[in-house]
């Protein structure tokens, strides 16, 4: 099994063969051989694949990313007032290219039953907490990039709650990325795990140090018990040079309660998959999301909520804003499987187009297999009203302030929804600052 | 009576129009080669074109693919299996007028509740009906060609009017353009021609009725519609289906085109036998249906009423290349017993303010499988393209299933796009209060599906509305048990 | 103050205004009645700069300057105000922030000093006052999900924070009771001060019965076809518009 890979791949599993002894038990190198196999298995997605119909992976490939190696530039706390939020409190994991740095980390008091922390030093202090974990919300039969992570598994970050503990202070997960020689890709993994009852804010935060060219591939595995409540806001501001992949896997008992806010703002190409798994009943999943897709970027989100059991929710809002040579791409899949009655979903996607050479691509999906359900779905795409844009004016508001005004009014129904007030202001000021330079044509 | 109850006798309707005339047939034994295909053309009597045509558009065929995309599913279609050309007895004799056809032939008409002659009278129909692939009645002519209008059968007009056939057949739909299509364009049997001159409005609602009737005959009709600028036409086809145990294929091509300010409404009420309720001895309908606005200001309005065949395949699409060319779809699809319906639909804006509007109703039964799939494509020249897409599906019974794929492309900005897609059943609130004003469940049932239905109904032809609803309601009777 | 002359324009390629004289001086209130599809709204649209009016000919100035070659928002700053027939909402566009960005946009423009985030709060609280309006209002997103008389009343709110000099109220009354109609006439005669004109384009008279005009002008087919004193408008309630074209076309 040995050998070159035959999908173009090679270079991001070369360190893989020669892993450290010592990083993580056993059955995690199996698993990473595994992987390896399904990464062998397949070959390199086209316009063929329906899911990558709309996206190519032609830029991503002729970058000829190879693996962060171990050394890891010294960053000192103070290189990271540029990119902290002004008056986010938060319990602050800190992983640069996709390492965790207990030196800018900064855990501060954390309740009993609650463990945070980097995955390696887990894998090395307490294996088998891990064991029956890390690698199986995911699933066997992995996709392409979430095999290429998961056999390059070494590091991330682990988030595991004991039953019925809540955490009042957010967990801010920080992904800073940091420019090297030559182009590189990180593929941090992370498991979140929250026990019947417990409750949590995750803040995930994905920023850079300068302009430069890398690549992420992260995955996160989220398990979220009875009862359970996570807030998840997101908020992927990577370089404007970077190539960025998420895939988010998230499997909820019944009655567990899940909010993803997914803000897109960064990297040039970048593609977020979001798998929802229901496995209990009256369990709720609600993923929101903006996008920005500036010039010559391009923003792609999968989402596939299966809703297997009955009575549970969903909501999928994605709301996005293009200018320039903007590309965005929404491929959404909502299935309802045979006797999973009560179901209720409800997606959306709604599009805003600034300029003449954008293009959006939507793909909003039902599958349903059982007959007393509520499923919607509803897509837009369109410009800024001109009758909106006249009654701006004829206040005395300038066209540019206005068309500005009415983004932000666009964007904030999804903003709202983060968890913090910091946040909001901070997004909503990132993205004010995007629109003020965003060419119209 | 208990919703389930209702639910298994809607289910368990039987095929109304299930019977098998008794004709006999001249056919082909199956197989196809090329002698097949130079067969059928020498046996119709083509000109030398046509005969390359179909030579050249087979040995295309034999590189293509079958498709594997749409979410039906059934066993392998082995396509040597099939007899490529059937006609009636004598088609060196063929009828001048309706009392020359074979009484047989009528009869069967009258069960399935078209009377040519009563339709004649009552309607002012023009019928050129497809009985097995040659056609065998055709009326109305004399009045449609003061008009100036063409209506013939495409056999017909590949002697008549070889010119126009050249220049258009395929024009639409070319025989690369899909497996289906490029089989259809080697062997197709018989269909219609209709051609309208400049200017000219034609004066009645032509209407074709198509019947499957020898065995094992696949049905590859050929339909091209040409409105010149300026005229219009609304063309009606139909369909019902003797009851059978082999599964039969039918490949229809139509293509429409519109010149500047023309218009073309095409509408279908299709009821193909469905099969029995295991799914055996139903029709395959796999059709291409295409329109192209050509002209600035043209439009071409598809409406279909799907209730019969087990397998659906079909998206009649527009074109819509001219200025201010407008594109519509209405549909409503009806899957019951073990029925799998996949179909939808493609608006392609190509010119500047070009519209189209989408309303597609889904309905699935038992263990109905449906499927909207439809493209929206808003192309970089597109300036100021407009669409309006409404899918909505209604669940009778916990073993059916319903998808909406739709594909949404938008590369102008100036583009208005709206998509709304819902599921839903029919709630026990409606029911209960249907009920309790003193309806049956059966006729609550009909009468809130009917009411789904409405706004496509509303674009039939006055004739074909009541068609229409009257299938609906075969297809939902036996509620009342 | 203004000064109309000669004004003719198109709307979709057909003629709607075809040479309209008119004029207002500083603190006068002019109304113009007429039947619809007279081109009261297009002369009201025309006026604030909205796409789609193609101007054929003649002029229109405010104080002396060109008002048709500006901008909207030009023409705004310069003291002109529309009060919409049909206001527009704006979903998620919050109407404090937005209030808050056209005054300072007038202020800038004529380089006044932009008020702070107090002062601006102690003047919005001080105008809902005079129409009535809750604080609620300002939370809200502009005109998304009001009521019919609640969007009016906004709209000669906003007139009491940008204090124009020259307002055009748009048939105001159209779709008001006649109690939500009293508190946007009230609000608007609070306004009236010796600079500040108006122009109240209405099609029915009961509108005059509050706001009292000094001139009242009968638009019919794009042109002023009459003038006179506030009994016009009673008369033209008394006998209809028909009258008016009957004599229009016997003229």
């Amino acid at each position: 099994m040995n050998g070159v890979l035959p999908n173009g791949f090679e270079s991001w599993l070369s360190a893989a063969p020669e892993r450290p002894a010592g990083v993580g038990p056993d059955w995690l190198d199996d698993q990473r051989r595994v992987a390896q196999e399904q990464v062998r298995a397949q070959s390199v997605p086209t316009s063929k694949t329906e899911d990558w119909r709309y996206t190519s992976l032609k830029g991503l490939l002729e970058q000829g990313f190879a693996q962060v190696d171990e050394s890891i530039t010294a960053l000192q706390p103070d290189d990271l007032e540029e990119i902290l939020i002004p008056g986010l409190d938060s319990h602050r994991v800190v992983l640069v290219n996709g390492r965790y740095a207990p030196e800018l980390s900064v855990l501060g008091d954390l309740p009993k039953g609650v463990r945070l922390g980097g995955l390696r030093a887990l894998l090395d202090a307490d294996p088998d907490a891990l064991r029956e974990r890390l690698n199986r919300i995911a699933g066997d039969r992995q996709p392409l990039f979430l095999a290429l992570n998961t056999a390059g598994l070494d590091d991330g970050f682990v988030a595991l709650f004991d039953r019925a503990v809540m955490l009042e202070r957010p967990i801010e997960l920080i992904h800073l990325s940091v420019g090297m020689d030559e182009p590189r890709v990180a593929q941090p993994r992370h498991l979140i795990v929250l026990g019947d009852g417990a409750q949590a804010t995750l803040i995930e935060r994905y920023v850079s140090l300068g302009e430069s060219l890398y690549c992420t591939n992260s995955v996160l595995e989220i398990s979220l018990g009875r009862d359970a409540v996570l807030q998840h806001d997101r908020i992927q501001m990577e370089s404007a040079n970077a190539f960025h992949l998420t895939g988010l896997y998230l499997s909820q008992d019944a009655n567990s309660r899940y909010r993803g806010v997914n803000i897109g703002l960064g990297a040039r190409w970048a593609r977020t998959e979001l798998v929802t798994r229901f496995r209990g009943e009256q369990a709720e999943c609600d993923l929101q999301g903006l996008y920005l897709a500036g010039d010559r970027q391009l923003m792609d989100y999968h989402l596939d909520v299966a809703h297997s059991v009955p009575r549970c929710t969903s909501r999928e809002n994605f709301k996005g804003i293009l200018y320039g040579k903007g590309r965005a791409v929404f491929d959404g899949l909502v299935s309802v499987a045979r006797d999973a009655q009560k179901s209720d979903a409800a997606m959306s996607n709604r599009n805003l187009m600034l300029s003449e050479s954008a293009e959006v691509d939507t793909k909003p999906q039902l599958e349903i297999n059982a007959d007393d359900v509520k499923c919607s779905h509803g897509t837009t795409v369109g410009r800024i009203e001109p009758e909106m844009l006249f009654y701006l004016r004829s206040r005395g508001i300038s066209a540019p302030l206005a068309r500005r005004m009415l983004c932000l009014g666009f964007a904030g129904e999804i903003i709202q929804t983060l968890s913090a007030e910091a946040l909001r202001e901070h997004v909503s000021e990132q993205v004010g600052q995007r629109l003020e330079s965003a060419p119209l044509n | 009576m208990t919703s389930a109850q209702a639910v298994d006798d809607i289910v368990g309707s039987e095929y109304e129009h299930g019977f098998t005339t008794d004709i006999a047939s001249e056919t082909f034994p199956p197989g196809l080669d090329e002698g097949v295909v130079r067969a059928i053309s020498a046996r119709k009597g083509e000109p030398e074109f046509m005969t390359e045509w179909r030579l050249k558009a087979y040995r295309h065929w034999l590189t293509m693919r079958e498709p594997a995309w749409a979410a039906v599913y059934y066993p392998k279609i082995d396509f040597q299996s099939i007899s490529y050309f059937s006609a009636p007895k004598r088609p060196e004799d063929m009828p001048k007028s309706l009392d020359e056809i074979d009484p047989i032939l009528l009869d069967t008409y009258n069960k399935l509740g078209i009377p040519l002659e009563e339709q004649k009278a009552l309607a002012g129909i023009a019928v050129d009906a497809v009985f097995d692939s040659v056609s065998v009645a055709t009326t109305f002519r004399k009045s449609l060609a003061e008009a100036g209008v063409i209506f013939c059968s495409i056999s017909e007009a590949v002697h008549d009017y070889p010119e126009l056939i050249q220049q258009h057949l395929g024009s639409v739909v070319p025989h690369t353009d899909n497996y289906y299509a490029g089989l259809n364009a080697a062997v197709y049997s018989d269909g219609t021609f209709v051609y309208v001159p400049k200017g000219v409005r034609c004066p009645m609602e032509l209407s074709t009725y198509f019947r499957i009737n020898a065995r094992n005959t696949g049905q590859f009709e050929r339909t091209l519609i040409v409105a010149e600028a300026g005229s219009y036409v609304s063309y009606l086809e139909g369909c019902t289906a003797p009851q059978r145990d082999e599964n039969q294929l039918h490949a229809a091509v139509v293509e429409l085109i519109a010149m500047e300010d023309a218009e073309i409404k095409y509408s279908t009420v299709q009821n193909w036998y469905p099969g029995d309720a295991q799914g055996k001895g139903g029709i395959y309908n796999f059709v291409t249906k295409r329109g192209d606005c050509r002209g600035a200001r043209s439009k071409i309005s598809w409406t279909q009423v799907e209730t019969g065949s087990a397998i659906t395949w079909k998206y009649p699409s527009c074109l819509l290349r001219g200025d201010g060319s407008v594109g519509e779809f209405y549909s409503v699809a009806v899957t019951k017993g073990r029925q799998q319906a996949d179909t939808g639909t493609k608006m392609i804006h190509i010119g500047k303010n070009t519209s189209s509007t989408i309303v597609s109703k889904g309905i699935s039964a038992g263990e109905g499988t449906q499927t909207y799939r439809g493209l929206v494509r808003i192309g970089p020249r597109a300036e100021g393209a407009r669409n309006h897409t409404q899918c909505d599906s209604l669940l009778i019974g916990d073993r059916c299933s319903a998808n909406t794929f739709p594909y949404i492309e938008v590369k102008h900005p100036s583009a208005n796009m709206e998509h709304e897609a819902t599921t839903s059943k029919i709630s026990d609130d409606q029911l209960f209060y249907c009920r309790s004003r003193g309806l049956t469940e059966e006729d609550a049932v009909s009468m809130i599906v009917n009411g789904f239905c409405k706004e496509v109904f509303n674009e039939l032809p006055m004739e074909f509305a009541v068609e229409a609803q009257k299938l609906l309601s075969i297809s939902l009777e036996g509620a009342v048990g | 103050m203004l000064a109309v002359k000669g004004l003719r324009a198109n709307v979709g390629g057909k003629e709607i205004l075809r040479g309209l004289d008119f004029s207002v001086g500083p603190g006068e209130v002019h109304a113009i009645m007429g039947p619809n599809g007279s081109g009261k709204s297009t002369f009201a649209h025309v006026l604030s700069g909205r796409e789609g009016y193609e101007v054929t000919a003649g002029s229109a100035t405010f104080e002396g300057q060109d008002l048709l070659t500006l901008e909207p928002e030009e023409r705004a700053q310069l003291g002109l105000f529309l009060a919409f027939q049909y206001p527009v909402e704006l979903p998620g566009v919050n109407n404090t922030y937005f209030l808050k960005a056209a005054l300072n946009s007038i202020l800038k423009a004529r380089g006044e000093p932009e008020l702070d985030a107090v002062s601006f709060l102690r003047l919005i609280k001080e105008k809902l006052k005079i129409l009535h309006l809750d604080d609620s209002l300002l939370k809200r997103a502009v005109n998304a999900g009001f009521s019919g008389g609640e969007k009016k009343r906004n709209e000669i709110f906003q007139m009491a924070l940008l204090e124009p000099k020259l307002a055009i109220l748009d048939e105001t009354d159209s779709g008001l009771d006649i109690d939500a109609l009293r508190v946007v006439a009230d609000g608007v005669n609070a306004l009236r001060s010796p600079e500040r004109s108006m122009i109240v384009v209405t099609h029915y008279q009961r509108l005059l019965d509050y706001i009292q005009p000094d001139v009242v002008h009968v638009l019919s087919k794009g042109r002023i076809i009459r003038s006179g004193g506030k009994e016009l408008a009673l008369e033209l309630e008394e006998k209809g518009y028909g009258w008016i074209d009957a004599e229009g076309q016997a003229a």
